[in-house]
């Protein structure tokens, strides 16, 4: 099963207005990535980390961890980016490697830390996207603006069939490992290309069968979901008022002070 | 197992080790936050186009033929699925393949297109690989750039009657490939080095990624070929109704 969707149903404001959190999510993503500064983002990187660890039932250390997930990432692009490689030294960090060094510079290290905190805070607001409003929830926003019928239905059910099929690929791996199907790096491959083979020639039976299914039930092209989350709050949407001022005034000053 | 297949595996087998492998090794998804806004937004207009089209042929074929849209959707749940698997590597480590090139020779560049932003989109809310103002910028270099690069290698390759294993394997080792360094490009753009500018800075993304993202274009090329050989050998009937797909184009 997929974590951040299984604890995203258990979530305790899982049945808040998702068009509040999905603005408040989404939102505040905007301008943590507009404005580039540090305590801006160490600012929402607090907000959203409290957020989420106290409404939905992750423990701090599982967040931290879920945090950690694009650290590899993270690690090589800020290489790329905090190392240079001039003729002349460049201050902070230097070492000579024949006619070059390998140098950082106290802007270029100033630069990709803000860039660290920028990324992570963003992640955070995704993660708090995610861990509270369930996938369906998300496709109702998806709804009210205005996207096309046939994306929307796309989507609906390419959510519902990932489940039908990760669980088949996961029982044909289990079968394969059993018969030492990955016993040697060559049989790995080969166990891993024919599992992919017979995913796709079931998973298209499936649609077929879906298919006859939906259409001897008369279905039309569209999929009606029965929704059953509460409007929202005006309490709530005071906070996010306040928040997004709140927000906006450290941005202000942030941008006064030369974008600490 | 023939004695060339058994070459090539050989050979990428010793490529891959040679290279230090970190721990996880994912497909290059710009993380989320990493660009600013105007990059955002402007690699969202570039991929308009594409969408555009993939979306008015998907529209088309649908009229002629309903089904196409059962067929599309398992092609992205396929399509993810694939992505959020670990793939075999050398080192015991894991890694997740693209998984776009095979689905552009199975299902055609244009569908691919629109079937990548959406599998893009859950990877992003489920398993917080890329992101939501990244997307833009992802679905440019995965599911428009190395696609239609890789079914563009296959036709190319169909046309001169090269070995089937072969250009399957070269299309999807290109497409990776290409993946990567437009990925790179995206982040040199975005982040240009103090010294050298845009031209340095993707000198140097290109190299510092080349550690992850060449084995996996070996590994994803190889597997792509095990893929097809066994689709061919008892899928016949599922690949004609493949070709739905891409009649529309």
């Amino acid at each position: 099963m997929i974590l951040i969707d299984k604890l995203s149903y258990a979530s305790q404001i899982r049945y808040k207005s998702p068009f509040l959190k999905c603005g408040f999510g989404m939102g505040t993503l905007c301008v943590c990535v507009a404005a580039r500064s540090f305590i801006v983002s160490l600012f929402i990187m607090a907000v959203m980390g409290y957020l989420t660890v106290r409404f939905s039932k992750v423990s701090f250390c599982r967040y931290l961890k879920m945090m950690a997930v694009p650290l590899s990432f993270l690690i090589l692009g800020t290489i790329a980016i905090a190392v240079d490689f001039p003729k002349e030294p460049m201050g902070f960090f230097d070492l000579a490697i024949g006619e070059r060094y390998v140098s950082v510079s106290v802007s270029s290290l100033t630069y990709s830390l803000r860039l660290i905190l920028t990324a992570l805070s963003s992640v955070s607001c995704l993660y708090f996207i995610s861990l509270t409003t369930p996938m369906l929830d998300i496709i109702q926003v998806m709804k009210k603006i205005r996207l096309p019928w046939m994306i929307i239905e796309i989507t609906i059910l390419m959510y519902r069939f990932i489940f039908i099929l990760s669980d088949m690929a996961a029982a044909i791996m289990l079968s394969q490992d059993c018969r030492l199907g990955n016993i040697s790096f060559r049989k790995k491959i080969d166990s891993m290309g024919q599992m992919l083979s017979v995913l796709l020639i079931r998973a298209l039976n499936k649609a077929n069968k879906l298919y006859d299914a939906m259409e001897s039930r008369c279905y039309d092209g569209k999929i009606q979901v029965l929704w059953d989350n509460e409007k929202a709050e005006k309490k709530d949407i005071c906070m996010v008022i306040v928040f997004f001022a709140v927000l906006f005034v450290l941005t202000a000053i942030s941008k006064i002070y030369g974008g600490i | 197992m023939n004695k060339k297949k058994r070459i090539v595996i050989a050979a990428s087998a010793g490529f891959a080790m040679a290279f230090f492998m970190p721990q996880q090794a994912d497909a290059m998804h710009i993380m989320e936050g990493y660009l600013q806004p105007v990059h955002c937004i402007a690699w969202g207009i570039v991929c308009v186009p594409f969408l555009v089209a993939g979306f008015l042929s998907i529209r088309k074929t649908l009229q002629k033929n309903r089904k196409v849209l059962m067929i599309l959707m398992m092609a992205g749940a396929y399509a993810f699925v694939l992505s959020a698997l670990k793939i075999p590597s050398v080192t015991g480590s894991s890694s997740h393949p693209t998984g776009t090139e095979l689905g552009a020779i199975l299902f055609g560049p244009s569908a691919m297109a629109v079937l990548g932003i959406l599998v893009l989109l859950f990877q992003a809310i489920l398993l917080a690989h890329g992101g939501l103002t990244t997307l833009g910028a992802n679905t440019f270099s995965m599911a428009i750039a190395g696609p239609f690069v890789a079914y563009g290698i296959y036709t190319l390759c169909k046309k001169f009657n090269v070995n089937k294993s072969v250009s399957v394997f070269v299309a999807a080792f290109i497409g990776d490939l290409f993946t990567y360094i437009v990925t790179s490009f995206q982040l040199a753009l975005a982040h240009p080095s103090e010294v050298g500018g845009i031209g340095a800075s993707f000198a140097e993304f290109t190299a510092i990624f080349a550690v992850t993202q060449i084995p996996l274009a070996v590994i994803e090329g190889l597997v792509t070929v095990a893929v097809m050989k066994g689709l061919e050998s008892f899928a016949a009937p599922e690949l004609t109704q493949l070709g739905y797909l891409k009649e529309g184009r």
